[in-house]
């Protein structure tokens, strides 16, 4: 249904060229949901802009993003404006400042709807309720009249989500849903999306660092580090048995709260400069498995791995 | 909202009677008097026009009778350098003069400056965006005593358009130019204003979020971005548009408009305090008014403000 090939995404900035996307590629099935994992500033969130072609002028793409057939990235702005919302949907980070705070809640939703399908104001109201309700907004009639910053972060999320999903789009992105909030809140707004997308069969494509809200969610993992996929793997398998150091550390920055014992450990080191695009492996500097080859040779992607050390030789 | 409009409007009293007060005791302290000049009059004359204005009493009975008077009749007393006339009078006369031309002024400060600084902003860096910034930065370093004879010289003098001077009643030709030349500078600052915070707004997440949902520039930039961006040149205007209504003594004089602009000035000159107080009293309530509605313009803009409001 949506796949990448071969995206590449720099941003022109005051001091050079920074690649941020490298060589990225994953497909998105009817109804499946991956997850794209990595560290602030591994490009994960600029991929999903690139879906939306939300990237800041300043971008420079190349590749495809085939969505059922069209290239999204050769597709104009109102090609575009026909899928946005449509057909994609997304969800972004900050609830606070993704709503707008000069209009209600009932504008922002039944806006989309009017646009898109021709609603008249009063079945988009009816439309906007219905998902309100879906997101378990309690009281949705009264809240319609409401403006953002009459709702709790975990609330305004919601809203979010339901704006997502006002014209039933068949894939959301969703952008560090939960980032934003209390961990109480987090666990709500992942079981909705959960539920969403099990009544809807609605793609997901989660955007997150933590692998943790992962676990609970996605069929398929993509690892990203400094703009290049490292793993690729069904969750499982990922958990299971990690096949690069980068994934390894990771899992083992999580905490595990059967064995107190088992310290928490970091990866040192901090994320690689992305001014120039990459000539070995982005990841051999904070590796513990890095030999020399790594500092020279970029690796390439090979059944869901780009390491260049065998699996059986790692620490 | 009512409530709170009520307690702004009540403020204006206690204010009104402190800048009053001080307005007076500060013009009485200023060396000289309306009837000093440099061949003193006989010192029997002078009693005798000193008792006519009530400035033979002493300061504060004479400040007692000026606010008396103002709040039992709405007098506010002779003016001492025109002969005949009451400051009354010399407000009736000019201030709907400045208050017209000043009005249609802002019109096109707003009409104008809005609209290229919304354009400027769509075409960040481009074309236009470089065009409308340039002519801003030059009408801005452009004195209105520059521009004033320059209009005068092109639409009276070389084509025949717009007389160049006069009032008659207010007629839209005699309008015109002073309205021109009095807003020319603002609308350059409009511009800037709307062209920055546009900007700002533009690049704000909740303009991605609208981005995202597939709608039209157009309802992007009419729905979602224009009342934010409107924000600070609201508050600019707030005072921009009471000293436009109040006219510019330049415009005024250069123009012969008849404006309260130039009273302003020749009441200083003379050392007319009934004149200047009045204008000052006149000029703090239009500031009190245009204050108010620009807070209750943005109450109606920002349901933020308008939740602290009630």
């Amino acid at each position: 249904m949506l796949s990448v090939e071969n995206l590449h995404i720099r941003f022109r900035t005051g001091d050079g060229m920074v690649h941020a996307v490298n060589d990225v590629s994953f497909e998105v099935g009817a109804g499946r949901q991956i997850a794209v994992v990595g560290e602030s500033g591994s490009g994960k969130s600029q991929i999903a802009l690139a879906i939306m072609g939300l990237l800041a002028k300043n971008a420079e793409v190349e590749g495809r993003i085939m969505w059922n057939g069209q290239d999204l990235l050769a597709a104009s702005n109102r090609e575009m404006n026909r899928i946005r919302a449509r057909e994609i949907g997304i969800v972004f980070q900050d609830p606070m400042s993704s709503l707008n705070p000069y209009m209600t809640i009932e504008r922002q939703l039944t806006e989309i709807v009017e646009y898109h399908e021709g609603l008249s104001r009063r079945d988009a109201r009816a439309r906007a309720l219905q998902v309100m309700d879906a997101v378990r907004i309690s009281d949705a009639k009264a809240r319609l009249r409401a403006y953002p910053h009459e709702f709790s972060g975990g609330m305004r999320q919601r809203i979010v989500i339901a704006m997502a999903l006002m014209c039933q789009p068949k894939l959301i992105l969703a952008d560090e849903p939960t980032t934003a909030l209390d961990v109480t809140v987090q666990a709500q707004i992942m079981q909705l999306l959960a539920d969403v997308q099990r009544d809807l069969g609605t793609s997901v494509v989660l955007i997150t660092h933590d692998l943790g809200v992962v676990a609970g969610f996605c069929e398929e993992v993509v690892v990203l580090y400094g703009g290049r996929i490292m793993e690729e793997a069904e969750t499982i398998a990922l958990f299971d048995q990690p096949t690069h150091p980068y994934t390894r550390g990771l899992l083992s920055a999580v905490p595990n709260i059967k064995d107190p014992s088992d310290a928490l450990t970091a990866i040192p080191g901090s994320p690689p400069n992305q001014h120039r695009f990459p000539q070995a492996c982005p990841f051999a500097p904070r590796c513990v498995d890095a030999v020399d080859i790594c500092r020279d040779t970029l690796p390439a992607l090979r059944q869901g791995r780009a390491c260049l050390r065998p699996v059986e030789e790692l620490t | 909202m009512l409530n709170y409009t009520l307690r702004r409007l009540l403020m204006v009293v206690p204010t009104l009677l402190i800048l009053v007060i001080f307005a007076f005791y500060l013009m009485r302290l200023a060396p000289g008097g309306p009837f000093t000049s440099e061949r003193p009059l006989p010192p029997a004359v002078m009693a005798n026009v000193l008792e006519r204005y009530g400035m033979d009493e002493p300061l504060h009975v004479q400040l007692w009778t000026y606010v008396s008077n103002i709040v039992c009749c709405f007098d506010f007393g002779p003016s001492f350098s025109q002969k005949d006339r009451s400051v009354n009078d010399v407000i009736a006369q000019g201030f709907p003069v400045t208050l017209t031309y000043g009005f249609w002024s802002a019109v096109f400060v707003l009409l104008l400056g809005v609209p290229l600084g919304i354009i400027a902003a769509l075409r960040h860096n481009g074309f236009w965006d470089y065009t409308m910034t340039g002519l801003a930065i030059f009408s801005q370093i452009f004195p209105n005593f520059v521009l004033a004879p320059l209009l005068v010289l092109l639409f009276t003098l070389s084509w025949g358009l717009l007389p160049g001077g006069g009032w008659n009643g207010g007629q839209w030709q005699y309008i015109v130019m002073p309205a021109i030349a009095l807003g020319t500078s603002y609308m350059a600052s409009v511009a800037r204003l709307t062209r920055g915070s546009m900007l700002e707004v533009l690049g704000s997440p909740y303009i991605r979020t609208a981005r995202a949902k597939g709608l039209p520039e157009r309802t992007i930039i009419l729905r979602h971005a224009l009342k934010p961006a409107l924000l600070p040149t609201l508050t600019y205007m707030g005072p921009v548009f009471v000293y436009m209504i109040t006219g510019s003594v330049f415009v005024d004089v250069f123009f012969s408009t008849g404006g309260i602009g130039q009273d302003f000035i020749n009441g200083a000159y003379s050392r007319d305090y009934a004149i200047l107080l009045g204008l000052a009293i006149l000029y703090a309530v239009l500031t009190f008014v245009l204050t108010l509605m620009v807070d209750l313009l943005y109450a109606w803009i920002d349901p933020k403000v308008r939740a602290g409001l009630s």
